[in-house]
């Protein structure tokens, strides 16, 4: 990115979001009413028990699942009125994802995996190989660029997919447990990676987690329960 | 903002497909086996489609070829039925049409005495009135120091083409024995034609060219011409000629365009060549599935993956252009693959294909496998669209595949189990629709062909509901003789229905084809050889070799009746008869009184149908002829005669199996009022009870042997030879039937085989609980077995199903022939037996990978 942002400026707003899925005869509510703010260059953890809504508050940030009613805004785009392919075309620029089971394509090296986000946005081969390297030195991966992802440690996997989410510098970083899959010494690491990497591109982090570890990393806290978003005392 | 950022997103987006098309091919290449047999599948559908095209193309290649040969620049031709035209008529006509060419032609087959089997074909010309007509042949150039003017010269004198020459070792100045109806001959080979180019090397290939007289004495036409050949100029003049030489025939005689003679002769063979192509399209719907199936199960295994990209920003165009992009890439290569393998096969069936049409319709002998661009072409696009069609239902279901990362695949499970039923009825209604299509009294093949694939594709739809059904009623015979594994394995079939129920539908259209062909080719020879036990009630038959026009030396029938021990003789002959839709078979039978038993009414009344056909000059119709020209009992069927034209009121309509083209018979009486030549070309020997048949045999060829070349044989024998034939004619159809097995085994194989390593985790579980090896290819082979034989079993109702269409619908739209159907349940079974042999094969390789392979590893693979 390459204007210049104000650093508690708002990256991402969803404002009286409501959520419903069909489970068998019965509908479920996950929220009816959910309003919040996410700004630049700050981490946000969501934390929740298990079925408060969490991992679905993420989808619908990043517009890969619609609200029954309210909208999401990321930098003043509304996903929500944009339609189906609108959103992809928005969510390939604007938005990276780490998730819990890293979720990196088997099929593609590791150098392959970074590439695709940028071949998808059509950024030129030189600028891809510069990024590419960067990133891998980044996350201390340039020895394994090769390498396919059933190859390398969970906590390496995991490192790849930091550097996948933030390789095409988006607005916003969305992530799932993102070391809930790791040991607790990976996990840490992974963590900073993640955090300091998302502070250096001014991108919005948002990670939904259970990890206490997580928490003392966070910027803020919001704590997900019975539909409504709240700002956990520190 | 937004526009900037959506641009952005927007951009090179082909460029960003290149690492995704690697992504996909990698995925390909992670699963040879499966890749393989679908590219063999493709491979086995096109090649059967080519090599019946090719075959096809050049049966009629030659048949063009040989038309060209003997027809050249001739516009109109006058013709007589098989007994020819008087030869006065010529002389006549070329005093009339002054600047009009005619040139009389003598022609029929003669069988080479050194080649038994080797048929020529003797073209009889006037060489100083055929240089119009056939340049080709009058100009060639003619090697042994003979001219045309020799084969005038010199009785006996004939020309061969320089390639039949050397292939049956003859010069010129050598003599070639010939046998015309059973009777020896002999032709003085005065010089051999060499041709330019192949083209017409080709087109003179089996022509022995000889004088008009010399045709007529060896073919034994004394004072009678095959036929008169015309070239009218087009133009204002042509009605005028057209109406002058029609004037001046006699009433047998009629004039008709070489066009509308020859394309009579290619319609003949038309629902034959429809069949093959229908036949062999099978092969390549069964193909099709198989490209289904295996993308399909690509795209079930890629839901995760799939999803992922998605939520990276890949849309939904790109995924369905990745999925068929795969498709297409397959069918080219499959395609590409086929067409060699289908140039190859061709050679074989062009050999059964020219066989079928000398034994069905006429004589032809083809030469060159001809392999024209077009069929190239049609090759790549089959393979190409196939795939792409194949392929077109897992790329939309693709894009349907949510951009969520926890792909909920008990979700599909259960959204799979919810609309099984209501697949069901949509397939139901699709099968009322296809029967209700078939009903529609109407002689469309297509509307045949296409209720056959509407009943195929509704079977299909209600696959998934017959599974879950009958995996709940094998569950609790699995839970009594397995334990907790019998269960275990039983229900992983309706768990997974969105991958089992695929792989099931595949097999059971795959298997349905081959017991729908198998049902309909067995009713087919069993009507066939119950139809000869009743035709055949004589106990010995007597016939001149090649039926049509030739005769049984009246010397042998005056013999014949003479030998004691004989109760009854029929006499029958085989004529040509002109008609206004063209000449028809006309078949003269003089009773004996056993003889009625040996024909079925099939319409009209028996009782009333006999004496007219006796005393009223009334004709029976066999079955097919009825069926061409829509003739019924009491409707009129109009032949040329002796006298002229004359309505011949039908009786009845009988069955036979004889003809396709059909036939009218009549009683000898009618036809001697009519016709006045008196010749027999059949004779049906009625022992007395006391009589020995082998016996008789021996006296009979006692008084045949001098007289002529007769065949001699007993009911059974005719009956032998009569199946040997049809069994000849079956066997392109049953080789196309083993080619779709092929393709339908290879069928089963990948996608069992496919079900079998997606569950690779599965069974790594159950070894990481303690599963044996043994125990863990228990679980496999129950799976694959039970998977084998619901499709075994829900493949018979469906293959009797196409049987009975094939054989209602779709033969008797082709041939007019009506055929009893029958159930041979050894044609289920072997079904049965393919499916459950296929399926344990098919579970015997993710087995043996899994026993290679520690659980630990297979667990982290995935």
């Amino acid at each position: 990115m390459s204007e210049v942002v104000d650093s508690t400026s708002v990256a991402i707003r969803v404002t009286h979001l409501a959520k419903a899925y069909r489970e068998g005869e019965q509908r479920r509510v996950v929220f009816d009413d959910l309003s919040a703010e996410f700004y630049r260059s700050q981490t946000t953890a969501v934390v929740g028990r298990s079925g408060t809504g969490k991992s679905t508050l993420l989808n619908l940030m990043s517009g890969i699942d619609l609200p029954d009613r309210g909208e999401v805004e990321i930098d003043d785009v509304s996903l929500t009125r944009l339609s189906e392919k609108e959103r992809t075309l928005f969510r390939r620029r604007a938005i990276g994802f780490v998730f819990q089971f890293f979720n990196l394509i088997p099929t593609l090296t590791v150098a392959e995996n970074l590439r695709l986000p940028l071949e998808l946005l059509g950024v030129g081969a030189i600028e891809i190989a510069s990024r590419v390297d960067r990133l891998l030195r980044q996350v201390g991966l340039t020895a394994r660029a090769e390498s396919f992802p059933d190859r390398l440690a969970g906590g390496e996997q995991q490192r790849v997919a930091v550097a996948r989410a933030l390789i095409h510098e988006p607005v916003v970083v969305l992530a799932d447990e993102p070391t809930g899959n790791l040991d607790a010494e990976t996990g840490r690491e992974v963590l900073e990676l993640l955090i300091e990497m998302t502070r250096r591109s001014r991108a919005s982090l948002v990670v939904v987690t259970h990890s206490e570890e997580v928490l003392r990393y966070a910027d803020r806290v919001l704590a997900l329960n019975e539909g409504r978003l709240v700002v956990r005392p520190e | 903002m937004t526009r900037a950022v959506l641009r952005a997103g927007r951009a090179r987006r082909w460029v960003g497909l290149s690492v995704l098309a690697l992504s996909s091919l990698r995925f390909s290449a992670r699963h040879p086996v499966q890749l393989g047999l679908s590219v063999v599948g493709i491979a086995l559908g096109v090649a059967v489609v080519i090599a019946i095209d090719i075959s096809s193309e050049s049966a009629r290649r030659a048949f063009d070829l040989s038309t060209e040969a003997v027809l050249g620049r001739t516009t109109h031709q006058v013709v007589g039925g098989s007994s020819g035209v008087d030869e006065t008529l010529y002389p006549r006509l070329r005093r009339a049409l002054e600047g009009v060419p005619v040139a009389p032609i003598v022609e029929g087959p003669i069988a080479v005495a050194s080649q038994p089997g080797r048929t020529l074909n003797m073209l009889g010309i006037d060489p100083f009135s055929d240089a119009p007509f056939r340049p080709h042949l009058t100009a060639e150039r003619v090697s042994g120091g003979a001219s045309l003017a020799r084969l005038v010269t010199l009785p006996g004198a004939a020309l061969l083409a320089s390639q039949t020459a050397r292939e049956l070792e003859v010069s010129p100045g050598d003599v070639l024995a010939v046998r015309v109806g059973g009777r020896p001959a002999e032709l003085e080979v005065v010089g051999v034609m060499s041709s330019a180019d192949t083209l017409s090397g080709n087109a003179l290939a089996d022509l022995v060219v000889v004088d008009i007289a010399t045709a007529q004495e060896v073919l034994g036409q004394y004072a009678r011409i095959s036929r008169l050949d015309l070239i009218v100029p087009e133009g204002e003049k042509e009605a005028e000629t057209v109406r002058r030489v029609e004037s001046m025939l006699p009433p047998a005689v009629r004039l008709v365009t070489a066009r509308a003679r020859t394309a009579a002769a290619s319609e003949m063979t038309r629902a034959f060549r429809l069949n093959l192509v229908m036949l062999s399209l099978l092969a390549l719907v069964v193909g099709t599935f198989l490209i289904y199936n295996t993308m399909t199960f690509s795209v079930i295994q890629r839901r995760a993956l799939i999803g992922n990209l998605r939520a990276l920003g890949v849309t939904r165009s790109q995924v369905f252009e990745l999925i068929l992009s795969e498709a297409v890439l397959l069918g080219l290569i499959g395609g590409l693959l086929g067409l060699g393998l289908g140039v190859g096969l061709s050679s074989e069936l062009v050999k059964l294909v020219s066989r079928t049409i000398n034994d069905l319709y006429f004589t032809l002998n083809v030469r060159d496998v001809a392999v024209p661009g077009w069929v190239i072409t049609k090759g790549l696009l089959l393979g190409v669209g196939a795939a792409a069609i194949a392929a077109a239902v897992p790329a939309l279901e693709a894009t349907r595949v949510a951009p969520r990362v926890a792909s909920t695949r008990s979700m599909i499970e259960s959204r799979m189990l919810e609309l099984a039923p209501r697949a069901a009825l949509a397939g139901a209604a699709l099968i009322a629709i296809a029967v209700a299509g078939l009903a529609v009294p109407s002689r469309a093949l297509w509307i045949g062909f296409a209720a056959l694939f509407g009943i195929v594709l509704g079977f299909s739809l209600c696959v998934p509901w017959a599974t879950v059904t009958l995996v709940r009623g094998v569950r609790p015979i699995a839970a009594a003789l397995g334990g907790s594994l019998g269960p275990l394995s039983v229900q992983g079939l309706s768990a997974s229905l969105s991958r089992t129920a695929v792989a099931i539908a595949a097999l059971t259209v795959a298997l349905a084809a081959t017991v729908g062909v198998g049902l309909m080719v067995d009713s087919f020879r069993r009507s066939v050889a119950d139809w000869l036990t009743v035709t055949l009630q004589a106990d010995i038959y007597i016939s001149a070799p090649s039926s049509a026009g030739r005769r049984l030396d009246p010397s042998l029938v005056a013999g014949i009746e003479a030998v004691p021990g004989i109760a009854a003789l029929s006499m029958g002959r085989t004529d040509t008869v002109e008609s206004p839709d063209g000449p028809v078979e006309v078949v003269s039978i003089r009773m004996a009184p056993q003889s009625y038993r040996g024909f079925r009414v099939l319409q009209g009344d028996p009782v009333t149908a006999w004496p007219a056909f006796d005393d009223e000059d009334a004709v029976l119709v066999t079955e097919p002829f009825s069926f061409r020209y829509s003739t019924r009992p009491g409707d009129r069927v109009r032949l040329y005669t002796d006298r002229g034209a004359v309505d011949f009121t039908v009786a009845g309509v009988v069955r036979d199996y004889g003809s396709e083209q059909g036939s009218v018979i009549i009683s000898r009486d009618t036809f001697e009022r009519f016709w006045d030549d008196r010749g027999h070309s059949t004779l049906g020997v009625y022992l007395e009870p006391d009589a020995d048949a082998p016996t008789m045999l021996t006296a009979l060829r006692g008084v045949a042997g001098g007289i002529q070349d007769v065949f001699i044989r007993s009911n059974t024998a005719i009956r032998e030879a009569s199946l040997e034939v049809f069994d000849r004619t079956f066997t392109i159809t049953l080789v196309l039937r083993m080619l779709a097995t092929g393709v339908a085994f290879v069928g089963v194989l990948s996608a069992l085989m496919a079900l079998a390593l997606e569950r690779a985790r599965e069974l790594a579980v159950l070894r990481a609980l303690g599963l044996t090896q043994a125990q863990v290819w228990a679980v496999v082979s129950t799976q694959t077995g039970l998977m084998g034989l619901i499709a075994g079993v829900l493949s018979i109702p469906l293959g009797l199903a196409m049987a009975l269409v094939l054989i209602v619908v779709i033969n008797r739209r082709s041939f007019g022939w009506s055929i009893d159907v029958h159930f041979d349940p050894a044609i289920a079974g072997t079904a049965l037996l393919l499916a459950l042999g296929a399926s344990m094969l098919a579970g015997l390789y993710p087995t043996l990978k899994m026993t290679r392979t520690a659980p630990a590893l297979a667990l982290r693979e995935e």
